[in-house]
């Protein structure tokens, strides 16, 4: 119960910390709060910025309202949120890319994920999924790879949008495997998977939750999973590593933030309510639902994790990999 | 699910006290706002946006729709009593429906606007039902290339047959597109036409636009005419059709009906034409068009029936393919996001509750628009007589909390006002806003689709070609584009947009 304890003691130093600056923040909230959802309706990062909007609303008996800001892969969702006032009325809620990516990723981003946020929490995590739509050429990671290989430059895989999570999972399976990879974003998971529904476009690399149930009904075909582990859901469905890149090891994960400057004690609030929360056997199970395993980790910790995912992804730019196109 | 357990359920959500309660507050007020200059079913929606996050999906839905085709009827209200259309799409109810006030008819073609309403709307409920499962079916075969061809028809169509000189309706396009670039690059995150403002960085929130144009821009052009407004206001006698109207305006309902129908489902058509064109229509194939313009009962049976059809159609497209064809459906899908259903083709898997239940409310909305209208038409004509210096300051109050209250930002008080000007400005100069402001929706849409079609096909511009949806939907374009060159077609258009005008 280490990370509880500095969950505490982080929150008892910020309301030292503040006591005689400011009697508003101890009524937090007095007033409806925003939470930005990055991406659309129906994707799993919006899924799980409608539950913490819940989760608040019930835990402070005071209106989360989300609000949906989606496009250039959560950059737009980044700018608002960097713009807005620190005074704890807007967080966001989010898959990674706004969050750390895009720094590097979009060379004209307006604002800077390290510089501009203050970090909540990580909230949950889980694998990406390459999945092929029914007319695609290949059933396995292997035989992308070999179709790839046979008619260069034909390979398109959709992402939820440039800088995802998805993309860079893809670019990692270009960059070691040597083949090119034509990357096409898309604003979020909803309308990448009815294209590929659809069969205009082949495969895809985003958050497994949405393709589930189409990959039961046989509507869709399932490639690999993107951690070391397979998927609980899908255990038939073999790991990116499993099929021959050996070590290859990815998780995408949805983290909370504030504009700089956010009061810690309401962090510390914030963070609390979902560590609290996310213990429930009830929640985990409903996370287990969308796909996605509950982390919970500290702010200091989540610090930590984008300025590592930063790094990671750094490489790939520097090899021109993923570029926005 | 068959359409008749649809039906039901859509009866048992559309039947709740809640929902019940909202419609019939849906269409009051959008009876109130049709009927009152300067107010229109845009700027009321998105004044009323914020207040809806609170309340279920499928109620803010109901009400929102109650709002928009609410709205189509007391527009016609006002063009038969006062000649004033107090909606666009009723501009052409005033040719006829004032001239048969004046004779002593107003009753009678209130009724006739009032009852080819109704039956349009029930129409076009019904044809909801059947056509979009139907759609939603097809539109997985949707993809960015079908997306992008069915977007650039919109456009051309509401160029084509917008009112005023064709090249204006060009630059109108052309403006709204540009004003449409104006934010956040969607692939790369790279601002454009921002000057380094931050509250432009979100790019040009539409609404805001289109209540600056439509809003406060009616309230400044309605100042002109203020002096002559309040001269005649008809008196309302018998509103029983006679056995002679009943034959008259039977055919006139049924062919409006087809057409509003068929118009409101294509993008960018949108209410205004359809009746248009069944007016042109009737005038057509009429064994007297003299009369036409003189007091014909075809002439306002027929362009109500048509607009309210389409008003009900224009959900299609909407709820099924997520493709607004109007600002009004834009506004819908706003308010759609905001509780997190996104439409769609799974709409009707996803939510089958909200969809059959806004069918049936539209249905039960219908009816109380009937009763509300036909008996109370007395207090609507009093609605009227609000003197504009009790109104319009009300108005600019009203729009402008609605537009701060989008995103808490002064800045968009004073785009709207700007945008006001503009939209008087348009108006002097005899160019329609609405291409502009479809423009303004459509056009970073196209955008996203085109890019995202060439990424697919590796920059090769052809596949908009070989896709059988989308060389359909293009041909059909470029047919009204070239039709608009042809001198006989466009002795035609002019003539019949003059009508209009």
């Amino acid at each position: 119960m280490k990370r509880r304890e500095f969950i505490v003691l982080g929150g008892t130093a910020g309301l030292l910390a503040s006591t005689g600056i400011s009697f508003a923040q101890d009524s937090w909230p007095s007033k409806p709060v925003t939470v930005i959802s990055a991406y659309p309706p129906g994707g799993t990062s919006d899924i799980l910025a409608r539950l913490v909007a819940d989760i608040l609303t019930a835990e402070f008996k005071q209106q989360f309202i989300l609000e949906n800001v989606a496009g250039a892969a959560g950059a737009l969702a980044g700018g608002k949120l960097a713009r807005s006032a620190p005074d704890g009325y807007t967080i966001l809620v989010s898959g990674s890319a706004p969050l750390a990516a895009n720094k590097v990723v979009q060379t004209s981003l307006a604002y800077d994920p390290e510089a501009d946020f203050e970090p909540i929490t990580v909230l949950a995590a889980s694998p990406a999924l390459l999945t092929a739509s029914m007319n695609a050429p290949a059933n396995t990671l292997q035989e992308m790879l070999t179709y790839a290989r046979e008619n260069p430059g034909q390979l398109n895989i959709g992402n939820p949008g440039a800088g995802t999570k998805g993309h860079i999972c893809a670019a990692i399976i270009g960059q070691s495997t040597g083949v090119e990879i034509n990357h096409v974003p898309y604003k979020g998971s909803p309308p990448l998977m009815a294209d590929l529904l659809g069969g205009h476009i082949e495969f895809s690399l985003d958050a497994p939750a949405n393709y589930i149930p189409h990959i039961k009904a046989g509507k869709l075909k399932a490639l690999a999973v993107t951690s070391a582990k397979r998927l609980a859901q899908l255990p038939d469905v073999p790991t990116v590593a499993e099929q021959g890149l050996e070590g290859y090891d990815q998780t995408l994960w949805f983290g909370i933030v504030g504009p700089k400057g956010m009061p810690a004690e309401i962090v510390a609030k914030i963070n609390d309510t979902l560590k609290a929360w996310s213990t429930l056997p009830e929640s985990q199970a409903l996370l287990a639902s969308f796909g996605v395993a509950a982390v919970l980790n500290t702010p200091d910790e989540m610090r930590a994790t984008v300025a590592q995912e930063i790094q990671a992804i750094q490489p790939l730019v520097d090899a021109g990999l993923v570029q926005p196109s | 699910m068959d359409i008749f357990s649809g039906l039901l359920l859509g009866l048992q959500t559309a039947s709740t006290l809640t929902n019940f309660t909202y419609c019939f507050a849906g269409v009051l007020l959008g009876t109130a706002v049709g009927v009152l200059p300067g107010l229109g079913p845009i700027a009321t929606i998105s004044m009323l946006l914020p207040f809806t996050f609170g309340l279920p999906a499928d109620t803010a839905l109901i009400m929102l729709a109650g709002i928009f085709y609410g709205s189509q009827y007391g527009g016609s209200t006002t063009a038969i009593l006062m000649n004033l259309p107090g909606e666009a799409s009723s501009v052409v109810t005033t040719l006829d429906g004032h001239a048969m006030a004046k004779q002593g008819k107003a009753g009678r073609a209130l009724a006739a606007a009032a009852i080819g309403s109704f039956f349009a709307g029930t129409v076009g409920t019904l044809f909801i039902v059947i056509a979009a499962p139907l759609l939603a079916g097809m539109a997985l075969s949707f993809g960015p290339t079908e997306y992008f061809s069915l977007i650039v028809l919109g456009l051309v169509t509401s160029m084509v047959l917008t009112s005023g000189s064709l090249l204006t309706g060009f630059g109108m396009v052309l403006l709204g597109m540009l004003l449409g670039m104006v934010g956040t690059d969607v692939n790369s995150g790279a601002a454009r036409y921002t000057f380094g403002s931050p509250d432009l960085m979100d790019g040009l929130n539409f609404v805001v636009i289109a209540t600056g144009i439509f809003g406060l821009g009616d309230v400044l052009a309605n100042l002109e005419n203020e002096s002559t407004r309040a001269a005649s206001i008809a008196k309302v006698s018998s509103l029983f059709p006679t056995r002679d109207d009943w034959r008259r305006m039977t055919g006139p309902i049924l062919r409006g009906t087809g057409i509003g129908v068929l118009l409101g489902v294509l993008p960018g058509a949108g209410l205004l034409l359809s009746s248009f064109s069944a007016y042109a229509l009737e005038k057509k194939i009429s064994n007297h068009p003299d009369e036409f313009g003189k007091g014909a009962i075809e002439g306002v049976a027929a362009p109500e029936a048509a607009n309210n059809a389409a008003a009900q159609t224009a959900f299609i497209p909407m709820l099924t393919l997520g493709l607004p064809g109007t600002a009004t459906m834009a506004l819908m899908i706003g308010a759609l996001v905001v509780q997190g259903v996104q439409p769609g083709p799974n709409i009707l898997v996803e939510q089958p509750a909200l969809f059959w239940g806004l069918v049936v409310s539209m249905w039960i909305g219908n009816l109380l628009l009937l009763i509300l209208n036909l008996p109370l038409v007395g207090l609507w004509a009093k609605l009227i007589s609000i003197p504009y210096r009790y109104l319009f300051p009300l108005i600019c109050v009203f729009t402008a909390i609605g537009v701060y209250s989008i995103r808490n930002s002064a800045f968009d008080v004073y785009l709207m006002t700007l945008f006001g000007v503009l939209g008087y400005v348009f108006r002097k100069a005899g160019a329609e806003p609405a291409p502009l402001i479809l423009a303004l929706i459509l056009g970073p849409m196209a955008e996203e689709y085109l890019r995202r079609a060439l990424l697919i096909s590796h920059g090769n511009a052809s596949v908009f070609f070989t896709s059988p949806v989308s060389i359909g939907t293009l041909l059909i374009a470029a047919v009204l584009l070239v039709s608009i060159l042809l001198p006989s077609f466009r002795r035609v258009r002019e003539e019949g947009l003059q009508e209009v005008d």
